[in-house]
């Protein structure tokens, strides 16, 4: 029953998880900025990143995903927690037409619910979900994901005024 | 203490796991078992908000459990990405409405590292009693709904007394009693009025001297209490975990992962506190968590009122407030666990995108785990474990 949580310095926990990504995965940038690590990985890699930190390197937790729409592209925040002061930023991007990425719910269970809130939102889909229906929206006869940057709302303000 | 001498007897027979009351899908086929669909909720009088459970029932027993979810879904993200920065605020109130405070204290706290304003320390000071205060008035009630659901109907009222009591002080400092756009990106709105910080003594004074009486002696040692809570909804560490479980009910099983500790901000590296514990990782220990943490909480609220330095409340942010492009992150603990708010900035005076990472819909998930085996009256208990609250889950 019991867990062991990550013990040690700050920075060397930062260090040691930096060294350990870094080494197994050919990260497109990878630094330490306030007590962060932050990584941009490939989008095939993402999944492989995110096993490492889990299985090898012992984060216990996923925060959360956040998905921004950048009207192209669709750029992810995977965020990762030691429960003990240390914070993994993994971001992607993911480009085309029909926007797919790896799963990670096999690696964080809790990554489910984020993922199909994700897909409902956005239309992101993740490869090998077992469960990908949406989360808030109907399930029928409703083709929108609202979050995305081309679905308007009706009561948009703009503040042309104030410019 | 008669309960617990009571439930010792019987105490052999609540140890075997509630999945060993499940028939294995085999079984069910050869013998041609057939489980019942059962939809429960939206409009449940004990479910905590719109929540719509889908059940399989074999017998009395839950094979599965499929929360869904969309019922009050108001879209604040992209409501938001329409709005100024400030105007933001009021909607992070709809969230938790059980938590508004630490709602707009995580949103302000992601703006603010984008723009790197300076927060004078009375306003901090103001922010955290208020978020104490909030918490409290979020624990009691959660502790008086518990009861409620188990079928006890004085808790309730004690507890509303309490939170009628603590938004009356919320009344007098921010004119409104649950939708407050106190806490302002830079400080907060207003200095507390001068009479105030006595009435708050005075109120937690008077809290601390029956809270033994009304929450604890009360409740814990009832046989009823402990025949439906203890062993219910249990839990490991792992489970917890994995299912991205925070606040009381991770707590509750024994991690101490705490916010305000691990991951400080505000004032709370200043202020003494523990972060409370326990080991049984059941419905009982929840509670138990709740209770520990309400005297934490009102600990934490004397230190505020003590230790409250006089000046400004409200930092220079400019007039009209414009970050330059880039990301911000805010978290902080509420009362049902880690709510993280990620704002991105385009450079313009609406946020280009804000996400909510609400603790209610992370620990919902908890349910499709642990409620298959229990029966179905073990659903509310297991509700008043998880506490969630549907403005969180449904952003």
């Amino acid at each position: 029953m019991a867990l062991t949580l990550p013990e040690g310095d700050l920075q060397t926990r930062l260090e040691r998880y930096l060294e350990g990504l870094g080494n197994r995965h050919g990260l497109e940038e990878s630094e330490i900025v306030d007590g962060v690590v932050r990584i941009v990985a490939k989008k095939v890699d993402v999944p492989a990143v995110l096993a490492t930190a889990r299985e090898t390197l012992g984060i216990p937790h996923l925060s959360f995903i956040t998905v921004v729409d950048r009207q192209g592209y669709f750029e992810l925040t995977y965020e990762l927690i030691d429960f003990r002061g240390a914070t993994v930023r993994v971001k992607t991007s993911i480009e085309g037409d029909e926007p797919v990425i790896g799963m990670v719910t096999g690696i964080y269970p809790t990554a489910n619910w984020h993922e199909r809130e994700a897909y409902d939102m956005f239309g992101v889909a993740f490869a090998g979900h077992p469960d990908l229906r949406r989360t808030y929206m109907w399930q029928d006869h409703f083709d929108h994901h609202p979050l995305l940057k081309s679905f308007e709302i009706s009561t948009k303000r703009t503040f042309e005024g104030l410019r | 203490m008669l309960g617990e001498e009571r439930r010792a007897e019987h105490e052999g027979a609540l140890t075997e796991p509630p999945s060993s009351r499940l028939v294995s899908p085999d079984i069910r086929d050869e013998f041609g078992l057939e489980t019942i669909d059962m939809s429960m909720g939206p409009q449940h009088p004990a479910m905590h908000g719109l929540l719509r459970l889908i059940l399989a029932l074999d017998g009395e027993t839950v094979v599965r459990c499929d929360p869904v979810m969309g019922y009050l879904h108001r879209c604040h993200e992209k409501i938001a990405e329409n709005r100024m920065y400030p105007a933001v605020i009021p909607l992070t109130d709809r969230l938790d409405y059980f938590a508004n405070m630490h709602n707009e204290h995580g949103y302000c706290l992601a703006v603010e590292d984008l723009l790197d304003v300076e927060i004078p320390p009375r306003a901090e000071y103001i922010r955290v009693l208020m978020c104490e205060l909030m918490r409290l008035a979020s624990h009691i009630p959660s502790i008086g709904f518990l009861m409620l659901e188990l079928g006890a109907f004085t808790p309730i009222l004690y507890a509303f007394r309490e939170r009628e009591r603590i938004q009356s002080i919320f009344e007098a400092v921010t004119g409104a009693r649950m939708m407050f756009h106190y806490i302002r990106i830079g400080g907060v709105k207003a200095d507390l009025p001068p009479d105030i910080p006595q009435k708050i003594w005075e109120y937690i004074e008077s809290l601390e001297a029956h809270f033994q009486r009304d929450f604890v002696d009360l409740i814990q040692g009832n046989e009823i209490f402990i025949s439906r809570t203890r062993n219910v909804g249990k839990m490991t560490q792992e489970q917890a975990v994995e299912m991205g479980v925070t606040g009381p009910a991770l707590r509750c099983t024994g991690v101490d992962f705490d916010i305000r500790l691990d991951y400080p901000y505000s004032i709370y590296p200043e202020l003494q506190f523990e972060v409370v514990t326990d080991t049984a990782g059941d419905v009982e220990a929840s509670y138990r968590v709740r209770i520990a943490e309400c005297l934490q909480s009102i600990s934490l609220i004397k230190q505020c009122l003590e230790k409250m330095p006089e000046g400004e409340v409200m930092g220079d942010t400019g007039r009209r407030i414009r970050p330059d492009e880039g990301e911000g992150f805010g978290r902080v603990e509420s009362p049902r666990g880690e709510y993280a708010v990620h704002v991105v900035s385009d450079g313009s005076d609406t946020p280009y995108r804000v996400h909510y990472r609400d603790p209610s819909f992370c620990n919902m998930q908890l349910l499709q785990e642990i409620v298959p085996g229990h029966y179905l009256p073990d659903i509310m208990p297991i509700m008043g474990l998880v506490d969630p609250v549907s403005g969180g889950w449904d952003k």
